[in-house]
């Protein structure tokens, strides 16, 4: 045995050592549980958004007016990353199968279905007592975009930001090759004919055209001006209770349906051979690689000649250093017809909130003018309040035709939403998986890919969610 | 696959011709050096490419040929990096999460690996058998009762939930068997005669000279659950929870990043944790990692 | 990257280490309590977090369930699943063929440098070598595809650029056909230095006089690898063998990162596939269902490999 003092000194040090610990872990505690996160656990309203914190930090001067109307209910905004909203859904759905869902979700036309046939509350009654208090908001809201939220008849939210799918071009490279500003109905050869001749003025590390290979800026609005979809487009009945009593006149419906898979359309394979040859040819990128940073960053260096995308972009354009007069947008190009697509945002309640009443009240606040200006201060993204797209709010920013953005839903009013059933996530992963293989690969590949595509999409909307 | 090349040897044939020439071309000394030094820029290159980029302006980022050597650095790719991610909450999240897991996998294996090793129980065969069974499952099959149970304990969306799975360790215990196995009988013999308890002949004299191998121990797992990725996808919900691995994917992904070396400069910053361990630990860890194939 | 390094088979045999303190004092009841005591972390932990939620499971695989409804009975349409939906299919042959191209030329290229490094060369360079092919290890997957991921694009990155160098033209690697490709090797690079200590280690105990009583023979080179190296290090073989299989089989973090599994199913593996079914589409009967057919695999593969191990290594 060591001697008895050395003993004493090695059981002293590892006393002294393991109470360190202990003590470490005591004061760790918070972190490791939880409990350091403001307002966890605690009786408050919870929002979740697609975010980071900072995004939601940034929601603070919201909170701030709404807690001035409503000093009695305190709330917290939780930032939610992910790459796009099927990421975003994902950990939603991870935290309702972790017991922890928010009260009230920021939710995208991506996920209105899957939220309002799974766990959204419907806004009906909500939205009828409080009539008088709302004509206001709907008088100032195209309709096209309320009938996006609308899901078998009843109301799941209001819209407050949106963008259409219109297309953005590099001013710079279109002047290198020597042509002006499209035209409002230009055609899809038009387009082409713009992509070789930026082709071949710019720089050979220079792509025309950029896509974003997701719902959204990708295959789809190809699709819509095509006159067609990869799902088969039908309406719900019902939802008069709503258009007769805010939108008196407009024939509209209950909302979209998207129940059959319609990717053997031959005009479906129209599309994607056009966007096949568009790569083919170097004038188009491979779907996989827009998105995100990459392609603001691109654009932004003067790389990219034209991509599809709405208002959200010209903060980002700005911050990546361009000025107001090097950008600019244009409506998405006619084929068979002018069809846009957009997207739209509000938010939903959750069915499982105890909530419920205050969180109407904050959906009530964020479609308020008030709220709206709080919300989107700078031009990330489009409020949905035709009265606030003007002209400050693109002041010294940029594009020149900012008017485009608005100007969508009421040039085309047949203009519609993402086509995003319930069963959005398979949807989307059968959508990208096949038609990057189809863009990616020859002529002879694209009727396999749609045939798959078909197949997986069948298979996907079968599927109970 | 590979098993067919390894027929035992059969005797080298009688004829073979005691000259320098060869059935086949094997590459000189010379040569040999060469081959080595293309498979270290190999492998070192992405590492150097990585760091110099992190510190090319955000606007140059873009721009070929690529920069090997940085010749004008610009550090505020890093400077963004702090303003888009919370680089201090990140590390001390994956600091916190590595520490106690390297701790309690060092102490829980020391007790249960010397238990195995010097300890006489009915069934120790079979218990320790069952350990070594659970070696071979990956976390990824048993992933979704493993969320179920954290969910009814509620520890959802806490770095406990990542901690509490990673703790028991099949190998570590594995490891520390093997570890006081090699260590003298006769020392705890002694301390039985002079009346020592199983307790005291643990503590005062295997445990101090079964440091080495806990230390083993810590740093793989270190290693591990410092780089790990999988788990804290699902079980890190808030941002407040994020591990590195999981920021820097995330980095990558906010909107309006637009900038290669601002997400390079991240995952540099990330790098440094582990640079530590690579030049304080890498004989532990090498020995760790080869543990299994020692005897 | 794993830590689940695997005991040889005779260590795992050796359940009676040779003797034990059985002087030492006290009644049988506090010894019984102290075994139990060192062991009830260990065993409850495993118990837990391994074996109930292993067992837990194997029954979710029988029911369809999406957390928020009640689960529903399914019999066997999960593991059917396995077989027929052309994804959950597909992301296991993806899972097999990676396995094999990655896990031979991880050994390949780890031997292959293992052997370089084991000649004659001053001790730093070797010191150097040693360190710079461990290096990658102690990197996380996620950060090294997020490097990769630029490295390969097609339009900005390094790989292409060097392409251009020599007239090649540049190769779309991750949005077409060549995805699978890098992610082997994305995986290999971040990998091989395992399996090289492994060899490195394993060649080392190979004595000296083996070399030169075969030298004396005339055998050199090639030959003398092939008669007198391969034979004498496959028992380090099947040990690198067996645990780069299970920590392939496992293969996630790269090509989620690197290319979400795409372009289609191309780079879809098992692993995602749990992923994708249980936290993007409420799918949990079925995630475990994958689950459980990918611990049979790495089970399977794990004995089958040990069984061929009794044919062709060679023990000294």
């Amino acid at each position: 045995m060591p001697p008895l003092s050395a003993e004493i000194t090695r059981r002293a040090a590892l006393g002294t050592l393991g109470a360190a610990g202990l003590t470490g872990l005591g004061l760790a505690w918070p972190r490791l549980t939880g409990r350091d996160i403001p307002g966890r656990g605690e009786d408050v309203l919870t929002i979740a958004i697609l975010g980071t914190s900072q995004d939601a930090a940034a929601r603070q001067d919201l909170v701030a007016a709404f807690n001035e109307i409503h000093p009695d209910i305190p709330v917290r905004v939780q930032g939610i990353q992910g790459n796009d909203w099927g990421d975003f859904f994902s950990k939603i759905l991870t935290m309702i199968a972790a017991g922890t869902p928010p009260d009230l979700v920021n939710v995208a036309t991506e996920g209105t279905q899957l939220f309002a046939s799974l766990m959204a509350e419907p806004l009906d009654d909500y939205v009828l007592r409080d009539a008088a208090e709302l004509q206001e908001y709907f008088d100032d809201v195209h309709p096209t975009l309320l009938e996006a939220f609308m899901y078998e008849g009843s109301l799941f939210q209001l819209p407050t930001d949106f963008n259409a799918a219109n297309m953005y071009y590099n001013v710079g490279a279109l002047e290198l090759a020597g042509l002006d500003r499209p035209a409002d109905d230009w055609t899809h050869d038009d387009f082409v004919t713009t992509l070789r001749a930026m082709r071949s003025a710019n720089a050979a590390d220079f792509v025309p055209y950029f896509w974003t290979n997701r719902l959204f800026g990708g295959l789809v609005p190809w699709l819509y001006v095509n006159d067609t979809s990869f799902l088969a487009e039908t309406k719900a009945g019902g939802g008069t209770w709503f258009w007769d009593r805010f939108y008196p006149g407009e024939q509209r419906s209950g909302g979209y349906r998207w129940l059959e898979p319609n990717a053997d359309d031959p005009r479906v394979e129209e599309s994607v051979e056009f966007l096949r040859e568009l790569v083919a040819d170097g004038l188009g990128t491979r779907p996989e690689e827009g998105g995100g940073g990459a392609l603001v960053g691109l654009f932004a260096s003067g790389r990219i000649g034209t991509t599809p995308a709405g208002g959200y972009w010209v903060q980002g354009l700005n911050e990546a250093g361009m000025a107001e007069d090097e950008f600019d947008v244009q409506f998405f190009p006619r084929w068979r017809t002018q069809r846009h697509q957009f997207g739209a945002a509000g938010y939903a309640i959750m069915s499982t909130s105890p909530r419920k009443d205050e969180a109407w009240e904050w959906i009530k606040f964020t479609a308020s003018r008030d709220g709206m200006e709080l919300a989107y201060p700078l031009p990330s993204t489009t409020p949905t309040r035709r009265s606030m797209v003007n002209e400050a709010r693109y002041a010294g920013k940029g594009p020149r035709h900012w008017e485009v953005f608005y100007d969508t839903l009421d040039r085309f009013p047949t203009t519609g939403p993402i086509p995003a059933p319930p069963q959005q996530a398979a949807v989307e992963t059968a959508l990208i998986k096949n038609i990057s293989a189809a863009v990616g690969g020859s002529a002879s590949g694209v009727p396999r890919a749609l045939a798959n595509l078909q197949r997986d999409l069948t298979q996907a909307l079968g599927r109970t969610a | 696959m590979t098993a067919t090349a390894l027929r035992t040897a059969p005797a080298p044939r009688a004829t073979a011709p005691r000259t320098r020439r060869r059935a086949l071309p094997t590459p000189s000394g010379a040569t040999r050096v060469v081959i080595l030094l293309v498979a270290a820029a190999l492998t070192l290159g992405p590492v150097v490419w990585t760091i110099s980029t992190s510190l090319r302006s955000p606007a140059e980022s873009f721009t070929l040929p690529p920069q090997f050597i940085p010749t004008d650095p610009d550090f505020s790719p890093y400077a963004q990096v702090f303003q888009q991610v919370n680089m201090g909450l990140l590390t001390l999240n994956s600091a916190l999460v590595t520490g106690v897991i390297a701790v309690g996998q060092m102490l829980t294996a020391a007790l249960a690996g010397y238990a195995f090793a010097r300890l006489e129980f009915r069934g120790r065969g079979l218990w320790f058998a069952l350990v070594l069974a659970t070696m071979m499952v990956p976390v990824q099959v048993t992933i979704v009762p493993i969320f179920m149970l954290i969910r009814g304990i509620g520890l959802s969306d806490t770095l406990l939930a990542l901690i509490l799975p990673a703790i028991p360790t099949a190998f570590g215990t594995f490891l520390m068997r093997q570890y006081f196995l090699g260590l003298p009988l006769e020392l705890g013999e002694a301390a039985s005669i002079d009346g020592a308890g199983v307790w005291r002949t643990f503590s005062s004299i295997y445990a101090p000279l079964a440091l080495p191998g806990m230390a083993i121990v810590g740093i793989l797992a270190f290693n591990f659950h410092w780089n790990e990725f999988f788990r804290p996808l699902i079980f890190s919900i808030s941002e407040q929870n994020y591990t590195l691995p999981l920021g820097l994917v995330s980095l990558q992904g906010n909107l309006g990043t637009g900038s290669i070396s601002v997400v390079l400069a991240g995952v540099v910053l990330s790098m440094i944790p582990a640079l530590v361990v690579f030049v304080v630990g890498q004989r532990p860890l090498r020995a760790g990692l080869t543990a299994g194939v020692s005897k | 990257m794993t830590t689940a390094a695997l005991p040889t088979a005779r260590d795992a045999a050796t359940t009676t280490p040779p003797t034990t303190h059985g002087t030492a004092q006290g009644p049988a009841w506090k010894r019984r309590l102290v075994v139990t005591l060192f062991l009830a972390p260990t065993i409850i932990g495993i118990g837990v977090f391994t074996l109930l939620p292993i067992i837990a499971s194997i029954g979710l695989a029988f029911f369809r369930w999406d957390i928020i409804t009640n689960p529903e009975f399914a019999g066997l349409d999960n593991f059917a699943d396995v077989a027929v939906d052309p994804t959950v299919r597909r992301s296991f042959l993806n899972t097999i063929a990676f396995v094999v191209v990655a896990v031979t030329l991880q050994i390949a290229v780890s031997l292959g440098l293992a052997v370089l490094v084991a000649q004659r060369m001053p001790s730093w360079l070797r010191t150097f070598f040693r360190s710079v092919f461990f290096f990658p290890l102690i990197l996380s997957a996620a950060s090294v595809s997020i490097v990769m991921r630029y490295l390969f694009n097609e339009d900005f990155g390094v790989v292409n650029w060097f392409l251009s160098l020599v007239g090649l033209p540049g190769v779309a690697w991750l949005t077409s056909g060549w995805s699978a490709a890098v992610v082997v090797l994305v995986y290999v690079w971040q990998q091989f230095g395992f399996t090289f200590l492994l060899f490195v280690g394993g060649l080392a105990a190979i004595p000296n006089d083996v070399y030169e009583a075969s030298a004396i023979d005339g055998a050199t080179g090639w030959r003398q690898f092939r008669t007198i190296t391969l034979p004498l290090v496959s028992p380090t073989m099947l040990v690198a063998c067996v645990m780069s299989v299970i920590s392939a089989l496992q293969i996630f973090d790269q090509p989620w990162v690197l290319t979400r599994g795409g372009p289609g199913d191309s780079t879809r593996t098992a692993v995602m596939v749990i992923y994708e079914s249980a936290f993007r589409q409420l799918e949990f009967g079925r995630a475990s269902a994958v689950g459980v057919v990918l611990m049979a695999l790495i089970m399977g593969v794990t004995a089958l490999q040990f069984r061929l191990s009794r044919r062709f290594v060679f023990y000294q």
